[in-house]
């Protein structure tokens, strides 16, 4: 028998029965290593090594094609008294206040929607999350025709006697459209975290609340938002962190230049327009980036935390 | 055999090593271009391929057939982002042998050592070319010419003969210099009332050259616009803002969108090329029968002129094939028939004499040529070479806080010019 011969060939006791074919040799100390080196490499070269190349960067005063020299705190120094750093901020900030309340409640009322499986609830499910998939340049451009001056939306507002309102061309109408941009882009993508979420409540928890009374709306408060209150703080973090560091929706609805006067610029726009370009400051827009890091982290732990709260 | 943490590390920091080498700016060494024409070189076109295919491959196979041993790899980058590629391929070690550039990308790759000065490696071509165009490649603050001229341009304005006539004015007779533009586009909006602009741009750079402004001071080391004359000119682009004879959308217009306002009737002058007359018949018909041609308008006789050049890279180990390759593409043969091709001018010296470029057929394509190729005679590129792309978005934010009322003339212009003096300096 193949085992007996494997056992007078070798004469091991842990592993006396398996055939030569089979036997699994000892592992080397540093196989774990050999097996993570792809990946390890992979991370290395595109995430470790860009974060702190970005990080030893924010302190030199390095340009596109010249390699710069340390400078300690000065591009720090000089944010401080940037205008248009102000106006990154501002913009960025604005962003996560008027995008994510509405991205945190609006998808959930979705889900609820289509929660339920009646027939042609496919459909919708699929209509809902097609501005998720469709590519966020496409979707700029359809939005800039929609509100242009002479756009869909604007011939509407004037047949019905309101007038053409300059959502281009104004600074605040123009970071609140593309604030709406983001929030239709992204209802499909947080409706599905939502639908998972919803699919996990107990039916009996509703039954009970119904029996004891209660309306649509009072087992909207009391039963369903306690229960999908962990993936409301989820989608909360992803949320504020994505609409911090937006970039497209802005770029594709104000210009390159961030709009009029540049004062719908957003830090990540900041970072690109100042860092990129042969005569790019990669120095100080690494100081941008520096700072958009520290504050999606805050904005992270921020959201985390009120919801730990939340569970004591 | 297990792996210590110290070899771990250093495994790691020899993989990571060739990445920080990016940007290191090694010197451009000789200049000598001298040697046997033979060796792959890279040369890369600016959006070219699309149109001019056959062009460029027929070029390439009669250079490599008279410099048997020479391998010319075409490359052809999209015009969207292409300085950005450019500065990619700079930081990164792989920019191309041969390369197509416009002035003001070629002053930071001079700069970095990246662009080989052709009066040393290639100055017995220079006689070859136009007197200004060859400095057109020159860099303030530094000796020697850093590019071949290859193609120039004009450019000339489109307007709606239509929407001039429904105004009450002259359909033929445009406006030509700025006061009669002012006037006119002011006459427009109010005869429409403000729906039809007449410019869809806030002025660049070039319009305060073109309306007399000195943009930067005797020695280029820093800029000048920020003048009487500068403030006239932004005033009166306020007065058009204000009456709407400036499209409202143009503080965030690129010219893409402008030229969609073209293309709609909503504005009723754009600047363009040759190329667009193309377009106009197959997207706007209508548009097309009423256009109407014109030369760019000028306050000082002189036209801008756009500048393409073709650089040689400093870093090339094949100084000898890029250089003779480079001047093949831009010497006065190729120059002429690629100009015969598409609405370009040659650089060369003497080509603008050609019947092709003074002589009318009766078509609209020869009488842009031709109005375009006289009025190259004695124009002027306004662009600064040193004018960055921040330089540019920092003079446009600055013009439309003008616009917008925010800030005066006067404080708008004194700001771009601190900011692009800042920038300017902070280039090295």
């Amino acid at each position: 028998m193949a085992s007996s011969t494997v056992s007078r060939a070798r004469p091991d006791s842990r592993a006396p029965d398996v055939p030569r074919g089979r036997r699994v040799r000892r592992q080397l100390p540093s196989s774990p290593w050999l097996f993570a080196a792809p990946g390890l490499l992979i991370i290395s070269a595109f995430i470790l090594y860009p974060f702190v190349s970005t990080l030893v960067n924010a302190f030199t005063d390095r340009r596109t094609l010249i390699p710069g020299e340390f400078v300690g705190l000065a591009n720090f120094r000089e944010l401080l008294h940037d205008d248009m750093f102000w106006i990154g901020l501002r913009n960025s900030s604005l962003y996560v206040l008027g995008v994510v309340p509405a991205l945190v409640i609006l998808p959930l009322l979705l889900a609820l929607l289509v929660q339920k499986n009646i027939p042609g609830i496919t459909f919708f499910r699929s209509a809902f999350y097609t501005p998720v998939v469709a590519s966020i340049v496409v979707v700029g451009l359809i939005w800039v025709w929609l509100l242009d001056e002479r756009g869909l939306i604007n011939s509407l507002l004037e047949a019905i006697g309101v007038g053409r309102i300059g959502f281009l061309s104004d600074q605040w109408l123009l970071l609140l459209s593309a604030m709406a941009v983001t929030v239709w882009k992204g209802l499909g993508y947080y409706m599905i975290i939502y639908l998972a979420a919803l699919a996990n409540v107990p039916r009996e928890l509703h039954e009970a609340a119904a029996v004891d009374g209660a309306g649509a709306i009072r087992r909207f408060v009391t039963v369903t938002v306690p229960a999908v209150r962990s993936t409301m703080a989820l989608v909360g973090a992803l949320s504020s962190v994505a609409a911090f560091k937006v970039f497209s929706e802005v770029y594709l609805m104000a210009g390159p230049s961030g709009g009029p006067a540049g004062e719908d610029t957003t830090l990540v726009m900041l970072v690109q327009r100042t860092g990129t370009g042969l005569t790019g400051r990669v120095g100080y827009a690494s100081a941008i980036s520096v700072v958009v890091f520290v504050v999606t982290v805050a904005l992270m732990l921020l959201v985390l935390r009120a919801d730990r709260r939340g569970e004591a | 055999m297990p792996i210590s943490r110290r070899t771990f590390a250093a495994a790691a920091v020899c993989a990571l090593l060739p990445l920080s080498g990016c940007g290191s700016g090694d010197d451009g060494g000789s200049s000598d271009a001298s040697g046997k024409i033979e060796g792959d070189i890279t040369f890369q076109t600016w959006n070219l391929r699309a149109n001019f295919k056959d062009y460029f491959e027929g070029l390439i196979a009669d250079f490599e057939k008279k410099y048997p041993g020479t391998e010319v790899k075409w490359i052809d980058q999209p015009a969207e982002g292409y300085a950005d590629k450019i500065s990619a391929d700079a930081a990164g070690g792989t920019l191309p042998d041969v390369v197509n550039v416009s002035p003001d990308l070629v002053a930071p790759l001079a700069k970095a050592g990246l662009a080989l000065d052709l009066d040393k490696a290639a100055g017995q071509y220079r006689k070859e070319y136009l007197d200004g165009a060859w400095a057109s490649h020159r860099i303030p603050g530094m000796t020697g010419t850093y590019a071949f001229p290859w193609y120039l341009n004009t450019g000339p304005l489109f307007y709606n003969k239509s929407l001039f006539e429904e105004a009450g004015l002259d359909p033929d007779q445009p406006p030509k210099t700025y006061d009669e533009l002012f006037a006119d586009a002011l006459e427009l909006a109010k005869k429409s009332d403000g729906k039809v602009a007449t410019l869809a741009n806030v002025p660049t750079v070039e319009d305060f050259g073109r309306y007399g402004v000195q943009l930067m001071n005797s020695e280029g080391t820093a800029f000048a616009f920020n003048d009487a004359k500068g403030v006239e000119l932004l005033t009166k682009y306020k007065e058009l803002y204000d009456a709407k004879a400036l499209d409202p959308q143009a503080l965030t217009a690129t010219p893409e969108s402008s030229g969609k306002k073209f293309l709609t009737g909503a504005v009723a002058m754009n600047p363009g090329s040759a190329l667009d007359l193309g377009n106009f018949k197959k997207q706007a018909p209508n548009l097309y029968k009423n256009i109407g041609i014109t030369d760019q308008i000028t306050s000082t006789g002189h036209v801008n002129m756009y500048v393409m050049g073709v650089m040689v890279n400093a870093q090339t180990k094949k100084k000898a094939a890029s250089v003779a390759f480079a001047h093949y593409v831009t010497d006065a043969e190729h120059q002429m028939s690629f100009a015969k091709k598409v609405a370009i001018f040659p650089s060369t010296a003497g080509s603008l004499d050609d019947p092709y470029f003074t002589k009318e057929d009766g078509t609209d394509e020869t009488r842009v040529r031709v109005a375009a190729a006289k009025s190259l005679k004695n124009a002027v590129n306004y662009t600064p070479v040193l004018f960055s792309e921040q330089m540019k978005t920092a003079l446009r934010n600055e013009v439309a806080k003008a616009l917008q009322g925010k800030e005066s003339p006067e404080e708008a212009l004194d700001n771009a010019v601190k900011a692009c003096d800042t920038l300017l300096q902070q280039q090295g």
